[in-house]
């Protein structure tokens, strides 16, 4: 089944536990998740198989020309920007890096397009730097729903904080609210 | 299945608290008091999980970790940083990818254990595809 809904969720240090304990709490969706998470090409398959363990969804580093698929996760992999083409078809590019990484979150977020027919959630979890603020911004913008983790819960509340600064976040909570939230939007 | 755990730290009492914590769950544990010895401990083939200090005098905790990737020393290994540092300064821009998670001090042993023996296990994923 192709999918409709879409979740972009852009996280860095501290990360794969963030993950853990919000895909722990997660039962299938109907929707695509596509995870952002500042990594290198010699870590991103050790944590895409850590979540795969523990998430009822399955896990796997994107690849390039992939369709999304409702029901699946994808973690874009160390050394490349994760973009989407129609909010469907992975592209993994190379190129500069943007705040600092690669993959970074506003180049994913930036590329998705407004949906017609399903729901855009825009997500934003703990992490050092800005990354990912401009890209809340403009899902906000082309009328996604925008979440940030909040400070008691982020290991390091840097993009968080940054993303909910833009004014452009609806709601802001730790893991497991959002887990909540989630199935309350996509079930 | 590898086992193996690195304490970077120039306080010795964080060494020693850190090795009394992995002794009781038999973690094969590795001291460097600053960041010179890292980089002569990973040259020498060591590769864990490292806990990284960021205060130590001459080479601090960023610094020994740009030495770490500038040597292809990184593939292998995860790092956390381990500091009294509550937020991490700027000098971590350029070095977010190789910094797994960031535990402050003072660390409780049921949560450092925890996250040392999910990142041993992180560490002992072999296939290099997908998941």
């Amino acid at each position: 089944m192709l999918n409709k809904n879409l979740v972009v969720i852009g996280v860095s240090t501290g990360g794969p536990f963030t993950l853990k304990e919000l895909f722990s709490e997660l039962p299938p969706l109907n929707a695509a998740f596509v995870i952002v998470l500042h990594i290198t090409p010699e870590m991103d398959y050790r944590i895409a198989q850590g979540l795969d363990a523990v998430a009822s969804m399955p896990v796997a580093l994107a690849v390039h020309g992939e369709h999304l698929k409702a029901g699946n996760i994808y973690m874009a992999p160390g050394g490349f920007h994760l973009k989407l083409d129609g909010n469907q078809k992975i592209l993994l590019c190379e190129g500069e890096r943007v705040n600092y990484v690669q993959p970074a979150v506003d180049v994913t977020m930036q590329s998705v397009t407004k949906s017609i027919s399903g729901k855009v959630i825009g997500i934003v979890l703990t992490g050092m730097g800005k990354d990912g603020a401009e890209g809340i911004r403009h899902i906000k913008k082309i009328g996604g729903i925008t979440i940030a983790q909040d400070q008691k819960s982020s290991t390091i509340y840097g993009m968080p904080k940054a993303a909910a600064q833009t004014g452009a976040v609806d709601l802001v909570l730790p893991p497991r609210k959002i887990a909540e939230k989630l199935i309350e939007l996509l079930r | 299945m590898s086992n193996k755990i690195m304490i970077v730290d120039d306080n010795e009492y964080v060494r020693a608290s850190v090795e009394i914590i992995c002794e009781s769950v038999q973690m094969d544990l590795t001291s460097a008091a600053c960041g010179e010895e890292c980089l002569a401990h990973l040259e020498s083939g060591f590769r864990g999980v490292i806990l990284m200090d960021i205060m130590m005098p001459e080479m601090d905790g960023w610094d020994t970790i740009r030495e770490i990737v500038s040597k292809g020393l990184y593939n292998g290994n995860i790092i956390v940083m381990l500091t009294g540092m509550g937020e991490p300064d700027a000098k971590m821009d350029g070095v977010q990818e190789y910094v797994t998670d960031y535990m402050t001090k003072p660390f409780g042993p049921d949560q450092l254990i925890e996250s040392l023996q999910y990142y041993l296990t992180l560490l002992n994923v072999t296939s290099g595809t997908d998941a």
